[in-house]
């Protein structure tokens, strides 16, 4: 296993290098000139041509790309060039954010998505079955925007009895910790703030999972039937063991392997930065922050950001991959490899 | 204990803490409502005004240190934390006392001298006295400034220009000497801007302090913290050294909410007190729900400049022509409502100079048609930008679509080439075109600020490449001479000239919208796009 884990590690390299090679290029010739943003609207032609050759804007874009590669390879993804601050702290201040509502929303959608499914399967061409097939649907096709708009204007704008935006209360912030509101107020027993960041997280992780919960669901469903159908299901039942038993104890572990790998993606997807949710609920996330910057030119942070993107992709295919052998005792990494 | 065994208990445990993580929520959410339904704030004081204010604005700051920013959004926050040399008056561009009294000037209009308030403090506790006060305007002069100081050469001029400040001299702790390349009258104005101007403590920038995200100043407000992407958290300055602008609130917390819509909700939700960057469409859903509406004239110019060096309207017949064939009152009033008013000028209509004898091109479509038919002028090109900006509230797509349905109806067909704002500002340099949508936001409600467009070298700023002798004379004389009557006269010329000439087709000015809660008091958006919540209370 570990000689597996390592291959894996090795050959995410030249993954990263070629996300890296392509959103560099991407930036350099799609993008606009950065220089009027970052100097505004009293910037001389001579300013901006100074701006450019300090910040290596007119090196040849080889050479560009190398001190780029270089700076990441030494943890250093420069600095933004519309706010000056590092780009290792812009988007670790902000990472938090879309961590947490990614894991929320990932547990909402696993945890209804696979209980649908597996009702769903368990009671195939049911009015259950059809009620699930039809969320599964409204899921996959409404847009997440929209969604987001429609659960403001129920909870906030008309029943007032969710916030419409935000975090939390900022004079109930937690300071430091993990920046995880949730994890860091329970932690340090601070509840009126925990109740405070789980009422601001409510509508933003429900409008993030329901897609992500289609899916599960429609994965779970079809995997369980196929389950179902297997000659040891039919043994387990023929020796008498209760449907409840064999449902969950026999089929649903085997049927679980290609659910494993939807929710890794989705939640591959999910860290990556939700844009619209983020937009719409004003979360403090690195989604909506590298559109942002994506809009302004601001070259070192997207390139930053799309590699750390990377980066958790990888990871979480690696961890998913993990998972597998976990969860089927007949797959072996390591005795493959041998 | 066996696999299968792990995964049920899991399972299991899983499932737990959701519905822990919902019981919990709803109790938050109860809690919360609960807290709103008794009055608000459950942090009142005693005096029955609450101690918090929230406001609700569309972005981040891009930083906290005037020198290093430009944007709006910055300087709402920064100007409650900052003082200034000058100030301006509550509602009006007029220049009152700041950190000093109004300066005394040498005859030959080159030297200033301020006297500045004894005993005032920086937040931090260090002295803001003259020598800070000179610190502050050594590191934005040259040759200590930098690139991405972006209002530095705007404010405190450069030696290339031949204008600005010469050299500063803190005489002693109280008296402060500046010394201009060149008299300047709106350099008195710049003095109480938001952007470069404010001073800010040494102790925040000097030995890799970072200004930028840690502030220091001597304002009504202290800086207590910045989430990115959430809040900048503000609290009273008890010790201000200007008793008559004593902060009123305890909090001021300024949250960032980028969507129009959900900052509308958030402050009909009670989540927030005071929301800006609204536009027209909102209006409704904030009157409707018993909230306040934010509309006074703002200090901007939306315009159509003509390409004045090539193309199709460089002869001024053609500029005319094209004035006549567009109705820009029934325009504006058809794409902006109420929300905007007809341009008659360049400055906004209560700025000092402006002059109601001054007209523009009346439509006139059947002239036009004559006039283009005769000049053989049948199609044009226009840039246009997409994106909403403050002086066009709807896009500048909107906008060029209008103008390309009035010259249709001449024999005209324009040619509308539109980019996002960031590509727009690098072609209007470098590409071909006619005409171009352009705008712009004063900074220091002086005219100069808004007539020397047209005289700028730089075409970043002067998009047209307008270019006259017997105009930039005048901004000269402008520039050098002292505010009053004569003054006003030289820039109701050049108002003259943009009439006569055309340079640009004037369309509207935009107002500065806001929405707040009625519990609020004493809020006002001044015409520079700042808000001093000093003097703002709410309703317990």
């Amino acid at each position: 296993m570990l000689k597996y884990v390592l291959k894996r590690i090795l050959l995410a390299i030249p993954v990263l290098l070629g996300v890296s090679i392509i959103v560099f290029l991407i930036m350099r010739v799609f993008s606009a000139d950065p220089a009027p943003v970052v100097l505004g609207q009293h910037a001389t032609a001579e300013a901006m041509e100074a701006w450019r050759d300090a910040n290596g804007l007119n090196d040849p874009i080889v050479m560009q790309y190398v001190n780029f590669i270089t700076g990441a390879l030494h943890g250093d993804l420069g600095e933004s060039y519309y706010t000056h601050a590092a780009v290792t702290d812009e988007l670790l201040s902000r990472f938090p954010a879309t961590v947490e509502l990614a894991l929320v929303a990932i547990v909402i959608a696993a945890v209804v998505g696979v209980a649908l499914g597996v009702v769903s399967a368990t009671h195939k061409n049911s009015p259950i079955d059809g009620l699930a097939t039809i969320l599964a649907l409204v899921g996959v096709s409404m847009p997440i925007f929209w969604l987001g708009v429609l659960l403001i204007i129920l909870f906030a704008g008309v029943l007032h009895v969710l916030p419409s935006s935000g975090r939390i209360d900022p004079l109930l912030a937690p300071v430091g910790g993990t920046g995880l509101y949730l994890l860091d107020t329970l932690l340090s027993g601070d509840f009126e703030a925990f109740a405070d960041a789980a009422s601001h997280i409510v509508l933003p992780a429900l409008a993030l999972s329901m897609y992500s919960m289609a899916v599960i669901t429609r994965m779970t469903r079809s995997s369980m039937l196929e389950t179902l159908n297997e000659d040891y299901v039919r043994t387990a039942r023929a020796k008498g063991l209760k449907k409840r038993r064999v449902d969950i104890h026999h089929a649903l572990r085997n049927a679980m392997l290609p659910v494993t790998t939807v929710i890794g993606l989705q939640l591959g997807s999910l860290l990556g930065g939700a844009m619209l949710t983020e937009t719409v609920f004003a979360w403090p996330g690195i989604g909506k922050y590298v559109v942002d910057c994506i809009l302004k030119s601001d070259f070192p942070v997207v390139q930053g950001a799309v590699l750390l993107i990377a980066v958790i992709f990888v990871v979480i295919n690696l961890v998913v991959d993990v998972i597998y052998a976990y969860l089927d005792p007949r797959i072996s990494y390591g005795k493959e490899e041998g | 204990m066996t696999m299968a065994d792990i995964s049920r208990r899991r399972f299991v445990q899983a499932m737990g803490a959701v519905s822990a993580t919902s019981v919990f929520a709803l109790v938050g959410c109860n809690s919360q409502r609960a807290s709103e339904a008794d009055g608000g704030e459950g942090d009142a004081s005693e005096s029955g005004i609450a101690d918090t204010i929230t406001f609700a604005q569309g972005a981040d700051p891009r930083g906290l240190d005037p020198a290093y920013v430009d944007d709006g959004e910055s300087a709402k926050i920064m100007c409650n934390i900052y003082d200034t040399l000058l100030a301006y008056d509550t509602e009006t561009c007029d220049i009152v006392p700041g950190l000093a009294e109004l300066p005394d000037v040498s005859d030959d209009g080159l030297t200033y001298t301020f006297k500045l308030h004894e005993g005032v403090k920086f937040h931090d506790g260090t002295d803001c006295n003259a020598e800070a006060v000179k610190k502050n305007i050594d590191r934005q002069l040259e040759p200590n400034r930098t690139e991405d100081m972006p209002y530095a050469s705007f404010v405190f001029g450069s030696e290339a220009s031949g204008s600005g400040v010469a050299s500063v001299e803190a005489v002693d702790d109280t008296t402060l000497v500046i010394t201009l390349r060149a008299a300047s009258t709106p350099f008195i104005k710049n003095m109480a801007m938001a952007l470069a101007a404010p001073v800010v403590a040494p102790s925040a920038y000097e030995n890799g302090a970072n200004s930028i995200e840690n502030p220091i100043g001597s304002g009504p407000y202290k800086f207590v913290s910045w989430s990115k992407g959430e809040n900048v958290v503000l609290e009273a300055n008890e010790d201000y050294w200007n008793a008559d602008h004593m902060p009123q609130t305890k909090n001021v917390i300024f949250r960032f909410i980028a969507e129009n819509s959900s900052r509308v909700t958030a402050l009909t939700n009670g989540e927030v007190d005071i929301i800006d960057g609204i536009d027209a469409s909102v209006v409704p859903t904030i009157t409707d729900a018993g909230y306040e509406l934010f509309d006074e004239d703002g200090m901007n110019i939306n315009y159509m400049a003509f390409r004045n060096d090539s193309g199709a309207f460089t002869d001024v017949e053609a500029r005319r022509a094209f004035c006549q064939a567009v109705n820009v009152e029934e325009m504006v009033q058809s794409l902006y409502g109420e929300y905007a008013g007809v341009a008659t000028s360049v400055m906004p209509l209560w700025m000092a100079p402006y002059d109601e004898d001054i007209k523009q091109t009346a439509y006139d479509p059947e002239a036009a048609k004559q006039t283009f038919a005769d000049l053989g002028i049948t199609s044009c090109t226009m840039l246009a930008y997409t994106n909403p900006r403050p002086y066009n509230s709807i896009g500048g797509q909107a906008l060029a679509e209008a103008i390309q349905g009035y010259l249709r109806e001449v024999g005209v067909e324009m040619e509308i080439v539109s980019y996002d704002w960031t590509t727009y500002q690098t072609k209007v340099e470098t590409d071909a075109f006619d005409c171009c949508l352009y705008g712009w936001v004063g900074d220091n409600g002086d005219p100069d600020n808004f007539m020397n467009l047209l005289a700028d070298e730089n075409v970043s700023m002067n998009v047209g490449r307008y270019r006259s002798e017997e105009y930039n004379a005048l901004i000269q004389q402008g520039l050098a001479t002292e505010e009053g009557d004569a003054r006003n006269d030289i820039y109701k010329q050049c108002e003259q000239m943009v009439a006569d000439e055309m340079p640009w087709m004037v369309i509207s000015h935009s107002k500065n919208l806001a929405g707040y809660s009625p519990k609020v008091q004493g809020f006002f958006y001044h015409p520079t796009g700042v808000v001093h919540m000093e003097g703002v209370t709410k309703t317990a």
